[in-house]
């Protein structure tokens, strides 16, 4: 018994140790890293603690570049392709997991085969079907791909969510003479919002990461999103690495930001929404 | 009792909104490349002469497809075999009570939640052979003599992408994989151990049975978004070297936007769309978990 426990016990460190080397110290290290002198970023000899400290990286992106335009672009498309795939995504769910209607699992299923095609697959006509209606160039562009990116996903978590939902609830609130309407506004969304928030955090970070679409369909400089704007750096042939390092640390900021505060539902959500 | 037909009208009603907007905008877009795959336009905008399947014809004797392809096939392996090492190394180290665990789980996400062009600079930095940090603590611990370019030979470039994508990746899935966790029954665990079973036999007779419905998913899902994996690749090798890292959605991107022949990219598109329809159909019909309720 105990030897199985030590076996355990040592797995466990040697996971625990593996998965911080991997999993977190990458972001110690570029956000140190974006505090650093331009010498000692791209120093051979490497020291875990920081020997220089400077805020001119900082400076620089903050007051000498276009971050607050695609700062601005950037929110103004996530939020509004969270709002959109949550309404979507939650009058979908909701019918699929309470009527059992004629195409039913046909809808279920094919929903998640639209991942077969998002991607570059779509890109090529989607520019074209985009220059046809004169909509190249604009937020509502990226906002119509992101949420069919992010929807597909949502519904099915959501589905989950309202498994979750006790049917004698719902089942009292018809007898008392409440409509379909008064259900879902008064009971359903109410009763899974921890669960509703988890896929807004989803969908708002599938809009906020996007960048493939981004690059192609938003041609104007005034329009561009910050992975566009930060992935212009990287392709520069001298990189300056502060500058990059301090813009990549800005544009996840926001995301993380937003995870300080609902990010527990999102994992709660995630991990105990049993989702099957 | 609601009757079947109300709720057949009520069903679409909630659906037809989202299933439209989807529609909308794949099937559109597919018979417009479809369209576009019978004719040789080169430069998008550009009118060109109906040529019918000719495009289709050629695509199969290009070497360029093949490599595609097969470097498509071994994206997918390599990342399905790492992904799930990962997922399940910090999902089953996730579910055991230690101190601080609150804050992993909440925040193992991370690498997930940032835009992929942050996760390439991550990387591009760490990885640089000239000043990243793996390459001198690998000298310091003298599993290397000198310097490596982790993206300068092919079968490099190919690992370290498969990884990189992975880092971005597993820790989503793992906490997919821990809710089914969560869903077991606790009390399996206990009875079995009271009949001898041991961690490896609670893990094959368990766990993984107890997970079907929610690997189904991943690995449907999974392996049609690794599939599409393209920011992670074009911003840090663009495929090479040496094409070793052109997938097919870096193909079709390259035939498009640099090489500019959008008939022979629209057609790869289609002949893509309906390789993965195919995979999609087989992998439901054969994988979907009976429904419990």
């Amino acid at each position: 018994m105990i030897k199985e426990n030590n076996i355990k016990l040592i797995f466990l460190s040697l996971s625990l140790l593996l998965i911080i080397l991997i999993f977190f110290f990458p972001f110690f290290w570029i956000i140190t890293s974006s505090f650093k002198s331009p010498e000692e970023i791209i120093a051979t000899s490497t020291t875990i603690i920081p020997k220089s400290f400077t805020l001119e990286h900082y400076n620089k992106i903050l007051f000498n570049s276009d971050f607050f335009i695609y700062l601005k672009n950037s929110l103004i498309v996530s939020f509004s392709s969270m709002i959109i795939s949550i309404i979507l995504s939650v009058s979908a769910a909701y019918g699929l997991h309470k009527l059992k209607f004629y195409g039913n699992k046909f809808v279920e299923y094919s929903l998640l085969v639209t991942y077969a095609f998002p991607g570059v697959i779509l890109l090529v006509p989607i520019y074209l079907l985009f220059a046809k209606v004169n909509l190249l160039n604009s937020y509502f562009a990226l906002i119509v791909v992101n949420v069919l990116f992010a929807t597909p996903f949502a519904v099915w978590m959501l589905k989950a969510f309202f498994k979750l939902i006790p049917n004698e609830i719902e089942e009292a609130a018809y007898i008392d003479g409440a409509s379909r309407y008064i259900v879902i506004s008064r009971i359903i969304v109410p009763l899974a919002a921890p669960g509703i928030a988890s896929v807004a955090i989803f969908c708002f970070i599938i809009s906020w990461t996007e960048y493939l679409f981004a690059s192609i369909l938003i041609s104007g400089d005034d329009l561009k999103t910050l992975p566009v704007g930060l992935a212009g750096i990287v392709g520069q042939y001298q990189i300056d690495w502060g500058f990059l390092l301090s813009g990549a640390v800005l544009a996840s900021l926001p995301v993380i930001i937003l995870f300080v505060f609902i990010g527990k539902y999102f994992v709660s959500g995630l991990t105990e929404g049993a989702v099957k | 009792m609601i009757s079947v037909k109300k709720n057949n009208i009520e069903g679409w009603f909630f659906v037809s909104p989202l299933v439209i907007w989807i529609s909308l905008i794949i099937l559109v877009p597919i018979y417009i490349a479809f369209e576009l795959s019978l004719f040789n336009v080169k430069i998008i905008g550009t009118s060109g002469k109906f040529v019918g399947i000719d495009n289709y014809i050629k695509l199969f004797g290009k070497s360029k497809f093949l490599n595609a392809s097969l470097n498509s096939f071994y994206w997918i392996i390599g990342n399905a075999i790492c992904q799930t090492f990962f997922a399940f190394t910090i999902a089953l180290t996730i579910n055991y009570k230690f101190p601080g665990k609150k804050i992993m789980a909440n925040w193992i996400i991370l690498s997930f939640i940032i835009p992929t062009v942050v996760v390439v600079v991550i990387w591009k930095l760490m990885l640089s052979s000239s000043s990243g940090v793996i390459n001198s603590v690998l000298i310091d611990i003298g599993l290397l003599d000198e310097a490596t370019g982790f993206f300068s030979s092919p079968n490099k470039a190919f690992i370290s992408l498969v990884l990189i994508n992975s880092w971005r990746w597993s820790p989503f899935l793992a906490l997919i994989i821990l809710s089914g966790l969560n869903s077991i029954n606790r009390e399996m665990y206990d009875a079995s151990k009271v009949d001898g079973a041991n961690f490896v036999q609670q893990f094959l007779f368990i766990t993984f049975p107890n997970l079907k419905s929610v690997l189904f998913v991943l690995g449907l899902v999974g392996t049609l978004l690794s599939f599409n994996i393209f920011d992670i690749i074009w911003l840090i090798t663009k495929g090479g070297p040496s094409s070793a890292t052109t997938t097919l959605p870096l193909l079709i991107y390259e035939t498009a936007f640099t090489k500019f022949r959008i008939s022979q990219a629209a057609t790869l598109s289609i002949v893509t769309s309906f390789l993965l329809l195919l995979f999609s159909i087989i992998f439901i019909k054969s994988m979907a978990p009976k429904e419990d309720d």
